[in-house]
């Protein structure tokens, strides 16, 4: 399996994406120096602002969506899929490789800012722990859920966009029901009890907080072990 | 001799396209070149052998398994696709080694040599720290078969392996391939130019639009295709009695004259060929020019098809 993930981790390490998307990972340094000024009200600001407004709401996702996608999305796109998977290695392998390499390469870029930027406002350790856990277990879930789109859908991107934004973004904060299977939910729950911070709208147990994404990501994973093994190979 | 392949009946179809259509044939140890022009077909035939894609109608037998979804049946075929794509950022012999790795050869040295063996078998250097992005065409094009070929591959398929080679790279690469099939591995060769096919002295296949138009000894197929109705367009100065000449001497079916130009119609070309000259000597005609009309290889696939 090491093999596949050497492979597939090189091919997601593009000078483009690091550089961009590391770019986007200084904004909750940033935010973080800002908040460090103020007098009162750093915890919640760190809380509201950094993870879950634009760590939560937006780079957790977006890391994860735009590497996990391209784990497989990128060798059907160029056609050297058929290099991974003409290979006597059972499919359920392949896609774990391809899983760790996207989560290895997303979990740095997604989460050390986050921490960083809430250590460095001053909110204190609770909140950096809770942020950390909350945005480790989203950037797990959402790669497994991303990773199939990758591998069955042209233009996985904006399809991932499209579900972070629409459903993570509006339907999940909105709808009791929705917010059940909502990922970025269940994260925020993680970090606030962590924390010890105001439980969010829709807020779930700790135990439930972390089963839910952790298995919304067993059955994604399986999907993709599925479709990868029935793929037609270019 | 047992078959490597066995294919009954093979039907292929995407949406309503339909690339192949009630293939049959099967393939015995040594080299079996498929020819065949663009767009035939044969790329996805090659798929359907390597398991890429399943067979929408019939049967595939590759070594008497099933190709799609028996993954252990990988470790015994190598592949080399059509396409020009590879993992760009790393060094051919890291590539070339995780290839070997994943057909499950132990790693490290066990791996690395064999690496080196086959880098070294189409004459690249296993110490070439450069990454594949830098190399050529057809340093590509050999790097591909370097990992087609390093886990010892009972059967290779290669899609166009010849590809952007330079002529001396090409005659390498077609004694590998002879080589491969005299050690009594199956190689299975797509091509669509017919003078490479020739050099492989092989088997031959011939794919058009999505069906088997032709199947055997190559010179038997080549004697085929010299044997068709052929045009060729003669420019002389006296095109009327050059035309009779030929009819004459019975070089040709059929001739038109259109000015200085004399259009003939022949089942004979070799025929034709010998007594163009001895006929325009005897009636004094001058030869400007001979083009054959429809030699490209289009037209003689096209032959083979409306044949059967």
């Amino acid at each position: 399996m090491t093999s596949a993930f050497r492979l597939v981790f090189g091919s997601l390490m593009s000078k483009g994406r690091l550089v961009t998307l590391g770019v986007l990972g200084l904004i909750p340094v940033l935010l973080g120096l800002a908040l460090r000024t103020q007098d009162s009200g750093v915890f919640n600001s760190a809380y509201h602002g950094i993870v879950e407004a634009y760590g939560l709401g937006l780079l957790v996702p977006v890391v994860s969506l735009v590497f996990a996608s391209a784990a497989f999305g990128d060798p059907v796109d160029d056609r050297t899929l058929v290099y991974l998977w003409l290979k006597p290695v059972p499919r359920w392998r392949l896609a774990l490789a391809a899983l760790g390499a996207s989560i290895c390469v997303a979990l740095p870029l997604a989460v050390v800012p986050i921490a960083v930027g809430v250590s460095i406002s001053g909110a204190g350790t609770e909140l950096v722990r809770g942020a950390l856990a909350g945005t480790a277990l989203a950037v797990i879930a959402y790669c497994c859920l991303f990773l199939g789109l990758g591998l069955r859908v042209r233009r996985a991107l904006v399809w991932g966009f499209a579900y972070v934004l629409i459903w993570e973004g509006a339907v999940a904060r909105t709808a009791r029901g929705a917010a059940r299977l909502s990922i970025n939910v269940h994260a925020r729950s993680v970090a606030s009890r962590i924390a010890h911070h105001a439980l969010p709208t829709n807020g779930s147990s700790m135990r439930v907080g972390v089963a839910v994404p952790l298995v919304l990501a067993a059955v994604a994973f399986a999907i993709t072990v599925w479709w990868l093994a029935r793929a037609d190979v270019a | 001799m047992t078959a490597t392949i066995e294919v009954d009946a093979l039907t292929k179809w995407f949406g309503d396209l339909v690339a192949l259509s009630d293939v049959s044939f099967s393939v015995e140890p040594g080299v079996t070149a498929m020819l065949g022009p663009n767009g035939a077909g044969k790329s996805t035939l090659l798929r359907v052998l390597c398991g890429l894609t399943a067979p929408s109608r019939g049967t595939v037998r590759v070594l008497g398994r099933s190709p799609r979804g028996d993954i252990s049946l990988y470790r015994r075929i190598g592949l080399v696709p059509q396409q020009e794509s590879l993992f760009d950022g790393m060094t051919a012999y890291d590539f070339v080694t995780v290839s070997a790795e994943l057909t499950g050869m132990a790693k490290g040295r066990v791996s690395g040599n064999k690496a080196a063996g086959a880098l070294e078998l189409v004459e690249l250097d296993p110490a070439d720290r450069r990454p594949i992005a830098a190399y050529s065409k057809g340093m590509r094009q050999r790097v591909k078969v370097a990992a087609a070929l390093v886990h010892d591959p009972e059967l290779v398929v290669l899609d166009e392996p010849l590809e952007g080679l330079d002529p001396r790279q090409r005659l390498r690469m077609i004694e590998l391939f002879r080589r491969l099939g005299d050690e009594g591995r199956t190689v299975l060769v797509s091509s669509h130019v017919l003078d490479e096919v020739e050099r492989f002295g092989s088997r031959v296949l011939v794919i058009v639009q999505g069906k088997l138009a032709a199947e055997g000894d190559f010179r038997a197929i080549r004697e085929l295709m010299e044997d068709r109705p052929h045009r060729v367009r003669v420019r002389s100065d006296d095109a009327r009695a050059l035309a009779a000449g030929l009819m004459d001497a019975g070089a040709a079916l059929g001739v038109r004259v259109a000015g200085e130009n004399v259009v003939i119609d022949t089942d004979q070309v070799g025929a034709l060929r010998r007594s163009l000259a001895v006929v325009a000597r005897e009636r004094g005609a001058r030869l400007f020019e001979v083009v054959p009309l429809d030699d490209d290889l289009e037209s003689v696939f096209r032959y083979l098809v409306e044949r059967r």
